[in-house]
């Protein structure tokens, strides 16, 4: 590659393998093999950045060229701040060389999720078993015109079943997806998914309409990593912080955002889902506090916004694949957790709810939380199950508000979904927490 | 063994705006190819990126025969071309017409701060098949996706400005942006009680698209099972998945397996009865559903759904003939979900207060809710042209729903 002095330039590539298999009703409907290569390059005058991308490696310097063609030459460009931010790193990372998912044959791949889809007939209620594998190994390259020189490689591999249950006018959609990075922590699941599944029938057929009204109510912690993420973490992405010169004040490091309690991190070298050992534009990950003992203690920058808002960058450029530009997104964001049981979340809630799993969430000034799975919680136990639209509050409101958090954090992986921010979705990310109570959420 | 070849193009220049201002140009062009055979029953796919290998290509789709994946060959000898990518502005002038706009919309908007997408874009799709079908379709687009921060707030953001636009009318773009500036700084309040509802249909009842689709149904778990061919609306309400980029810019009049709707817009629901669900060819036949124009699919996959963009009938001239008195316009409302039997219910970020067909000012946040049959059904208005925000969306949708603060 040939950078030219004038401009600051980087250039990613991705070799990305992928599996898709899918069996609907008994009948294979996908069984295919996607690898795909393409480059990102980025070119940058000091002025205005210029981004294109191109599936044709042999065309990358041209591609370059047309975007130093465009831009503006700057003799300088070697002083701006912005330039002067990024890191210099070099490195090379191979997790998962040993354990490559482009290793095992697609027969293998579609045997194993077939063999799963028994456990989707369990019970006479259980109607169109779906199942689908997907994974993902990406070999990635990074080159700027600064001398960083990165490798490393990413992994994802998982199944998600799913059936429809009826019984009589009652119904639901079930669903299990387990995520993870290497082909063998698949196995030896039948246990967990079996269970899993006959508390889904247990749902369809006796959960009843939650009464609407403000309840205590305690998270899982998939339902606290959601929250974690969409209540605060998009809130620290610090791009939206670029359009309005009073958020610098407004978002005060040390302000006080929420319970004494709680702690929210972000860190992109847990292995899953939201692994970025490297973000898109070379920088290391690190581990970042947003909340600290309920005050916010930091925020999500990439090298743009770290020199705007005159702070570090922390690791969180990410773009969706190698056609989009990067921008401030999260990796693995996680609710630390805290000194109780489970069993001394639920204690001393008179009527409250539990939610288990969750459909989809959102956050903006008011969150919102749409569960799959929850149960009534009386007088300190679980009950019966019941069907909640959505659980909301106002964020910081329901922030200040948690008050239990129990002693363990599980962190979660997924291979469906992912984070949307604008036009790049999904995004991989992973999130987590303990169980989480909050004295009062609306239930609806 | 029959065959299918499709190749869409896509280009587009995506801008970024913070701050009101342009700064970074993003250039994208990409080619994907798809051959899909059939023999015995089977399918086997293949595609690449970049310049096609028919030859290549069409060996590695026999090749992939032998996964063995069962899917009818019922190909139809479809014809038809339609070019809509009329110049809606140059490649030159693009930046400088965009950056112009920004300009104004910061003057006329001062308590806003401006940020996120504008994109210019283009494709063209080509679908042929052994039968002898030739399919051609091109458009292209403007896209603005602006968003507003009310400054000194520190929210995420509070307001937003979207439209895909065929006719580029940059007046009419600010006028628009400086009703919702101005109203957003309107504070006014209502009682909690039903009102009249005006909405896109996806952006509130989005949640009730995967009870049409042919596998839930099928399985009875739809809140539609059963009811095919039944009256399941209001007589007023019809819903179609909308392909005719003359009403729906940057969309491709065929599906994915060169089927093409009747006006190019494939009907759901008509006059109240559901006429079709959302299928491929693969589940019309195992299911014995009528077939519809309803198919997408990944370059190198086997068919699967897409939908291009919800057209309902429209029922009135103007909002104002739609909705007499008081009616609330939901324009973002984030994180709602329906129960399996039907409850829906949402918060509401950003809603405006409409007396008599003109925006009043802001509302507080709020719920709203109601039960999905009853939304289409007898608490159903009907649709009228967008005469709030004419530069936006084509049209809303009005149902009374219980409002809750």
């Amino acid at each position: 590659m040939i950078f030219n002095p004038l401009y600051y330039a980087d250039v990613r590539v991705e070799d990305r393998f992928s599996t898709t298999v899918r069996i609907f009703n008994g009948m294979l409907q996908e069984a295919k093999v996607r690898t795909e290569t393409r480059a990102f390059l980025r070119v940058f005058d000091g002025e205005m950045w210029y981004y294109a991308s191109t599936t044709d490696l042999s065309r990358v310097q041209e591609t370059l060229d047309e975007l130093y063609a465009i831009a503006k030459p700057n003799e300088h460009i070697a002083h701006h701040p912005v330039v002067k931010n990024f890191q210099r790193n070099r490195d090379t990372l191979s997790v998962f060389a040993g354990s490559s998912v482009r290793d095992i044959s697609l027969e293998e791949k579609r045997e194993f999720l077939a063999s799963l889809l028994p456990l989707l007939a369990a019970d006479p209620c259980m109607a169109m078993p779906a199942g689908v594998y997907l994974d993902r190994n990406s070999l990635y390259t990074f080159t700027s015109s600064l001398g960083a020189e990165i490798r490393f490689d990413y992994q994802t591999c998982g199944v998600v079943l799913s059936c429809d249950m009826v019984e009589g006018e009652k119904k639901f959609s079930a669903s299990w997806q387990k995520g993870a990075t290497r082909y063998k922590e698949l196995k030896g699941l039948e246990q967990e998914i079996a269970a899993e599944m006959a508390e889904q029938v247990a749902f369809m057929k006796r959960s009843v309409p939650v009464v609407p009204g403000e309840y205590p109510v305690v998270l899982s912690p998939q339902a606290a990593g959601v929250f974690a993420h969409e209540s605060f973490g998009h809130k620290s992405e610090s791009d939206f912080m670029l359009s309005d010169e009073s958020m610098k004040a407004e978002w005060a490091i040390g302000k006080e955002v929420g319970s004494p309690i709680l702690s929210i991190a972000e860190y992109g070298e847990i292995l899953g889902s939201g692994y970025v050992p490297y973000d898109d534009e070379g920088t290391k990950a690190r581990k970042n506090y947003l909340i600290k003992d309920g005050k916010l203690a930091g925020r999500l920058h990439s090298v743009l916004t770290a020199t705007v808002l005159e702070e570090e960058p922390t690791g969180n450029a990410r773009a969706k694949d190698c056609t989009f530009e990067p921008i401030v997104r999260m990796t693995n964001t996680y609710i630390e957790p805290g000194d109780c049981t489970f069993e001394e979340l639920l204690a001393p809630i008179k009527k409250g709810y539990y939610i288990k799993s969750i459909n989809h969430g959102s956050g903006m000034s008011t969150f919102t939380i749409a569960p799959d799975v929850a149960y009534e919680i009386v007088d300190g136990k679980l009950g019966s199950p019941v069907q909640i639209s959505v659980v909301t509050g106002n964020v910081f409101e329901t922030l200040g508000l948690i008050d239990g958090l129990s002693k363990e954090l599980t962190m979660l992986s997924f291979v469906t979904g992912g984070c949307g921010k604008m036009e790049q979705h999904p995004l991989p990310v992973g999130f987590g927490g303990p169980y989480v109570r909050v004295s009062r959420m609306k239930v609806q | 063994m029959e065959k299918e070849l499709l190749t869409t193009t896509t280009g587009s220049v995506t801008l970024n705006v913070t701050a009101g201002k342009i700064d970074s140009y993003r250039r994208k062009d990409e080619t994907q190819n798809t051959v899909r055979v059939y023999e015995d029953g089977k399918i086997g796919v293949a595609g690449s990126l970049g310049d096609a290998d028919w030859e290549a290509l069409t060996a590695a789709a026999v090749e992939a025969l032998s996964n063995g994946i069962t899917y009818p060959c019922n190909l139809e000898a479809n014809q038809g071309e339609l070019d809509t990518s009329c110049g809606i502005l140059s490649g030159e002038e693009f930046l400088p017409a965009m950056q112009r706009l920004l300009d104004r919309i910061t003057a006329e908007c001062p308590r806003f701060g401006i940020s996120n997408k504008i994109q210019l874009a283009r494709f063209t799709t080509t679908y042929q098949n052994s039968k002898g079908a030739s399919l051609k379709a091109s458009d292209a687009y403007l896209l603005l996706s602006l968003v507003f921060q009310n400054k000194g707030a520190g929210n995420l953001y509070d307001c937003a400005y979207g439209a895909q636009l065929r006719a580029y009318d940059e007046d009419a773009v600010v006028a628009d942006c400086k009703k919702l500036h101005d109203a957003f700084y309107t504070d006014v309040d209502i009682e909690a009680g039903e009102y009249p509802v005006l909405c896109g249909f996806f952006d509130v009842l989005g949640s009730a698209i995967q009870h049409l689709v042919a596998e839930m149904y099928v399985s009875g778990a739809s809140l539609f099972s059963g009811k095919l061919g039944q009256q399941v609306a209001n007589a007023a309400f019809s819903l179609y998945d909308d392909r005719d980029p003359r009403t729906n810019p940057g969309s491709c009049f065929f599906d994915d397996e060169g089927q093409v709707a009747p006006d190019y817009r494939q009907p759901i629901i008509k006059n109240g009865v559901l006429t079709n669900l959302l299928v491929t060819k693969n589940t019309a036949a195992m299911f014995g559903l009528p077939p519809a124009a309803t198919s997408g699919a990944a370059y190198d996959g086997v068919p699967s759904l897409t939908l291009s963009g919800f057209r309902m009938d429209q029922t009135h001239a103007s909002v104002a003939e739609l909705t007499k008195g008081k009616s609330i316009l939901v324009l973002i409302a984030s994180g709602g979900d329906m129960t399996p039997d039907g409850h829906y219910a949402t918060p509401v970020q950003l809603a405006y207060l409409v007396e008599d067909g003109e925006i009043k000012g802001r509302l507080p946040e709020l719920n709203i809710a109601g039960d999905f049959f009853d939304l289409i059904g007898d608490r159903y208005l009907g649709s009228a042209p967008n005469t709030l925000l004419p530069s936006m969306r084509d049209s809303f949708m009005a149902c009374k729903m219980q409002v809750t603060k």
